[in-house]
């Protein structure tokens, strides 16, 4: 087994977590990502058996999820697969087919609620310009968030995920967690 | 002096200062109404001519009453005191005056006014011309402005956020309001902002009834509504300043600018809001009446009076008048009188004007004239027959009412002129999406505006496919204006149109004889219109004197426009919070936390933060440092993190093909498990990027570029693939951050490297010069291993997936501690690559083709590619600069980037210029300074001296023309 002891996006031995009122995020640090993009001449594809979700959508089963990042473009999610080659996995499931590891192109971001949707969406109308009505769960986009790129995905009702890029990932924690600290407080 | 009743808070009395005196208020109050309150009357010095003035408004077209609120680095300049919430222990100044408002030395321009009219700077300060910058300009720039900064950095919070609603009511009055009430009962998710503090808008300062109840009462119970209906998103102290593109409009809202400190809550919150749909009832300002004298303190807008009578309970003064010349002023009296201010007379210029309360009227009448410098003391009424000269402390004028037109302007839209309301009102050119409703579009008497403002919701209901139930509508008196329009009173003297900038009747008329009459021209000479409150309570005055002065019409003189923002903001608010470090995101290496242990110097490259060089111990300058990592690594093995260069993914049946014709050499022809260098050009021929493309499968590449040009060439490399050559089988996805990537360099390299890779052979015949693979490290880590190199010594770049990076840095830095292993960062990664001559960013700026290069035999003639057929192109084969290496003569001397080349001897001007120099760098290989430079047939002056010029810091040193590489020219360390 390789003896290389891996660091988080934010350069720390153990994933980060923040609380703050009815919020918590976590770094998602056991995400394994590979992106699908179909060559012309192979043939239609399941992987994982998921049906490859619609432009702004987000599908999962069994651990395993993706989203429609362009036509004919998708990226695969596997929770706590990251130390893994699920690229190569991937790819054993979509012969003939365009697969690139993107484990470590992006840090993921789990945002969550235990009361339920409200601060979801006051935390998002604080962070992306997203019309939050019609992000319900199972929706996914690429948007800005404070000059980066990142990917938005509504996991479920009290679930919101964001993913930027790994290098940036210091300074989207920051916008995150300035964000969760802003709605929870308490006006005066 | 105080009234009774008003929408204050008694019980919660409230100290403030002004100008260094201590005064009380209440909660409820504004800066100005306590000010009022405590006969304050005094407020400011108008811009040009300093003259004493006073608060003139009630709300945020206030011209007059600007001061400096608060103190110290929280000190903000021209706040208008009007919209000023008293809070505990509240500090203002006055501005623009000294050393005392009340005396105050630059008054002296008042008496040198005839000198000072509009456009007085472009004839004079003309001469002696070099006079200007040294005396004059200074002079000016210490006179001119309003307020001062506190010159200390913002310590304060701003906040920033996107909302998105059905319909967006901009304005919380009659018609606001019942336009946000009517659209929320139907089920549209309406947002309602209104700028202050409490909705209502004028009904705050209305007397007449709603249904019966006050109009405090009225406002209570629809509250109360309000705030049960989830789809409503009630907005206060939120001023929507701009219409912008797609529905999209700006709206600031001040969090805790209305509370002594902010805590920890942020101070302004900038809001981005998407209405499908909007309805602007942003209220009417009223209009005043220029007369001789119309600008002492005292003399204000007479809605402005009744308004602090009746929700902030004051009065200017015990004996106050009004002029008019319509049926407000009298509305005003009637409150007044109802509050027990005595009224010296209403002066109404229509001979017909009405009896509507127990109080003198003059009609057919105008004011003529005033006295009292620091406070208005009397008026002079005159109409025919006679005059006469009225005590009274305080005077509202009512002109009449200009529609708050601002935003609708802002996609360009025009005002059109109302013949029958003497007023603009919206015209049909408004922003996509947006409805007028209530004052805003002249309909202001309350019946009309809560009519109006239902009726703005029916239709905008209807347009998002909504059903809109009645609304019922309170009941209210009914009161017509019957305004006769007066736009200013004729006569000698000055007459104020724009308070603000201090521009009168008699600038207008200037104006007019300059021949400067059309109104953006009457704008610009005259300055009207152009103070922080945009000519709110001037612009439709001036425009009536310009037309009558050119007998036209006031439609045909027409109107300047508004653009954003509605009032002022700080700029800090539209920042959204970014300050400091955080204004721009920052991108870190996968080492960086390694290499900070190890005490490096970073440096910005672009959005990335890099390790610069690593300072040891006893090590005092940076070039210490550099030197040794160069050396060391020349020596033994050096390792640098360049991940941050661009590496795109590029897969697919036709990857070849699609590179092939990205590259200007040939990539076709790539094997698998091998690497080229490859260079890209622009589409008019000039050099665009320059990287190696490496082919790891049949069908599987990697392209790498420089760090600065990552983005660039992935977008180029995906607008090929999706608009030039959408027929090509080609995937791409960036992979820059997915792979940590490490050049290991140095004669030791391979020896280094054989003690991280699992079972592979890496003798030079089993992995060649220029050879890829993957293969693993460390015990089964997947990994990607390239022998390339830019510093011309054996090298190599390992690459494995991000997250094992920092520990990579360190084991590799750990085994090669016998092999002589240094850390190097960009300043020793630039040395190398300079003393092998290898093209970079300083090279490839944008302006050099393959030619200057040195590669244009790399632009291949046998196959087509982006820019091979304008690399060709006559002007381009016209070029004869070439890069070649620079020695300076005396090794002491230093290279100067940027140097313009020379002949010996030639005249130093630009027909003589014959290059310039692109880089330098101290070589400790060569122990002197180098440099790679263009020069004029470069090729051909091997051995020649020529002359380094850099003007600016009067340096001239002799270079030697040398080949542009200094270290193994052979290339044997490389292939070895």
């Amino acid at each position: 087994m390789a003896d290389l002891i891996p660091i988080t996006a934010l350069g720390l031995a153990q994933p980060k977590s923040l609380t703050v009122g009815s919020l918590s995020m976590t770094e998602n640090t056991g995400l394994a990502l590979a992106s699908l993009a179909l060559r012309r001449d192979a043939e239609a594809v399941c992987p994982f058996g998921l049906v490859l979700p619609e432009p702004g959508r987000w599908v999962e089963k069994d651990g395993v999820a993706s989203f429609w990042m362009g036509p004919g473009q998708w990226m695969l999610e596997a929770r706590g697969k990251a130390e893994e080659d699920f690229s190569a996995e991937l790819k054993q499931q979509c012969p003939g087919h365009s697969v690139t590891e993107q484990t470590d192109s992006f840090a993921a971001f789990e945002i969550s609620s235990p009361a339920g949707a409200a601060p979801i969406i006051a935390v998002m109308t604080k962070l992306v310009n997203i019309d939050p009505r019609g992000f319900t769960p199972g929706s996914a986009t690429r948007t800005g968030l404070a000059h980066m790129n990142v990917f938005a995905i509504r996991r479920a009702d009290d679930h919101l995920a964001v993913l930027g890029m790994r290098s940036l990932a210091a300074c989207l924690w920051h916008e995150l967690e300035r964000a969760l600290k802003g709605v929870s407080e308490v006006p005066a | 002096m105080r009234l009774s009743g008003g929408v204050i808070d008694r019980s919660k009395p409230l100290q403030f200062s002004f100008d260094g005196r201590s005064y009380s208020g209440y909660a409820g109050d504004t800066l100005a109404s306590a000010l009022l309150a405590n006969d304050v009357r005094l407020v400011g010095r108008s811009f040009k001519y300093h003259r004493p003035r006073g608060v003139f408004s009630a709300g945020s077209e206030e011209p007059n009453a600007l001061v400096e609120l608060r103190s110290g680095a929280r000190k903000e300049p021209n706040t208008r005191a009007t919209m000023v919430e008293l809070f505990e222990g509240l500090e203002a100044t006055s501005q623009n005056r000294w050393p005392s408002l009340k005396f105050d030395a630059l008054a002296i321009n008042d008496l040198f006014s005839d000198f000072l009219t509009a456009g007085f700077y472009y004839k004079t300060f003309m001469w002696p011309k070099a006079f200007w910058e040294k005396l004059y300009e200074p002079i000016i720039r210490r006179a001119a402005g309003l307020g001062s900064l506190s010159m200390q950095a913002d310590p304060d919070v701003y906040d920033k956020g996107f909302l998105h609603a059905d319909l967006l009511v901009i304005g919380g009055g009659a018609a606001g309001l019942m336009a946000a009430l009517g659209a929320a009962r139907a089920g549209a998710d309406v947002i309602l902002a209104d700028e202050g503090s409490e909705l209502g808008g004028r009904l705050l300062a209305e007397t007449d009834t709603l249904d019966g109840k006050s109009a405090a009462d009225w406002l209570r119970s629809l509250e109360g509504e309000l705030a049960q209906l989830p789809n409503l998103k009630v907005m206060r102290r939120t001023t929507v300043f701009g219409a912008f593109d797609h529905g999209i409009y700006g709206a600031v809202e001040r969090v805790s600018d209305h509370l002594p400190v902010p805590g920890n809550r942020p101070r302004q919150t900038l809001w981005r809001v998407t209405a499908r749909r909007s309805i602007l009832a942003g209220g009417a300002i009223e209009r005043h009446i220029p007369f001789r004298d119309n600008d002492r303190p005292g003399i204000m807008q007479s809605s402005a009076l009744r308004a602090f009578a009746n929700r902030w309970a004051v009065s200017p003064a015990s004996r106050v008048a009004i002029f008019t010349n319509n049926d407000s002023g009298h509305c005003a009296a009637r409150d007044l009188l109802a509050k027990g201010v005595e009224i010296a007379a209403v002066v109404d210029s229509r001979g017909d004007a009405p009896q509507q309360g127990d109080f003198r009227v003059i009609r057919g009448a105008m004011v003529t004239g005033s006295k009292g410098r620091h406070g208005l003391a009397s008026i002079e009424v005159s109409r025919p027959g006679g005059s006469e000269w009225i005590s009274c402390g305080a005077l509202g004028v009512s002109g009449g009412w200009n529609p708050n037109v601002h935003l609708i302007s802002h996609h360009r839209g025009r005002p059109v002129w109302d013949a029958e309301l003497h007023a603009f009102v919206p015209g049909p050119d408004l922003p996509k999406g947006m409805t007028v409703a209530g004052a805003a579009k002249g309909e202001g008497s309350l019946h009309a505006a809560l009519r109006s403002g239902a009726e703005a919701a029916m239709a905008s209901l209807q347009q998002l496919g909504l059903r809109p139930e009645a609304l019922r509508l309170p009941e209210v008196e009914v009161r017509e204006e019957n305004l006769q329009p007066l736009w200013h009173v004729p006569g000698k003297g000055r007459a104020w149109v724009d308070f603000q900038n201090d521009v009168t009747v008699k600038d207008i008329k200037l104006a007019y004889q300059e021949n400067m009459r059309p109104v953006e021209h009457l704008k610009r000479w005259t300055t009207l219109g152009m103070a922080t409150d945009q000519g709110k309570t001037s612009n439709v005055t001036a425009l009536a004197v310009m037309a009558e002065l050119t007998g036209k019409s006031i439609p045909q003189t027409g109107t300047t426009i508004f653009r954003p923002p509605y009032t002022p903001i700080s700029l800090a608010v539209l920042g959204g919070g970014d300050t400091g470090t955080n204004f721009r995101p920052r991108r870190l290496t996968p080492s960086h936390q390694w290499a900070k242990t190890k005490g490096a110097v970073f440096v910005e490259v672009g959005q990335w933060l890099r390790a610069q060089y690593f300072p040891q111990p006893g090590e005092a300058h940076w070039r210490q440092t550099v030197d040794r990592e160069v050396l060391a690594t020349r020596r033994g093995v050096g390792i640098c993190d360049v991940t941050t260069l661009g590496k795109v993914d590029v897969q697919g049946a036709d990857a070849a093909e699609f590179l092939d014709r990205l590259y200007c050499n040939p990539m076709k022809s790539l094997k698998v498990g091998m690497v080229r260098y490859g260079l890209m050009l622009r589409e008019d021929g000039h050099a665009f990027d320059d990287g190696t493309c490496a082919r790891l499968a049949e069908n599987h590449y990697v392209v790498t570029s420089t760090t600065a040009q990552a983005g660039p060439v992935y977008r180029h490399m995906e607008f090929a693939r999706q608009c030039l050559w959408p027929e090509l089988d080609v995937q791409l996805i960036s992979t820059t951050d997915a792979w940590a990537q490490f050049s290991v360099a140095g004669p030791n390299a391979r020896r280094l490297l054989q003690r991280v890779v699992d079972d592979a052979d890496l003798s030079n015949e089993a992995f060649p010069f220029m050879a890829c693979a993957n293969l693993t490290v460390c015990g089964g880590l997947r990994a990607r291993l390239f022998r390339i190199s830019f510093c011309g010594e054996l090298g190599y770049e390992v690459a494995v997936p991000a997250r094992y990076g920092n520990a990579l840095m360190a084991r590799l830095m750990e085994l090669g501690v016998d092999l002589g292993a240094v850390v190097y960062g960009t300043e020793a990664l630039g040395v190398m690559r300079i003393e092998k001559g290898h093209a970079a960013g300083n090279e490839l700026n944008g302006q050099t083709t393959a030619q200057m290069l040195g590669m244009g035999r790399m632009v291949s003639s046998k196959k087509d590619a982006i820019g091979a057929v304008m690399s060709r192109r006559p002007g381009l084969q016209l070029e004869t600069r070439v890069l070649v290496g620079l020695r300076p003569l005396d090794p002491a001397e230093p290279v100067v980037a940027g140097s313009h080349l020379f002949a010996e001897g030639a005249v130093q001007k630009t027909e003589n210029d014959q290059g310039w120099i692109s880089s330098a760098a101290f070589s400790p290989h060569m122990a002197s300074a180098i440099g790679l430079a263009f020069l004029t047939n470069g090729g051909d002056r091997m051995g020649e001296v020529i002359i380094a010029a850099n003007p600016l810091q009067g340096q001239q040193v002799a270079m030697r023309v040398v080949p542009t590489v200094f270290v193994d020219p052979e290339g044997e360390r490389l292939r070895g």
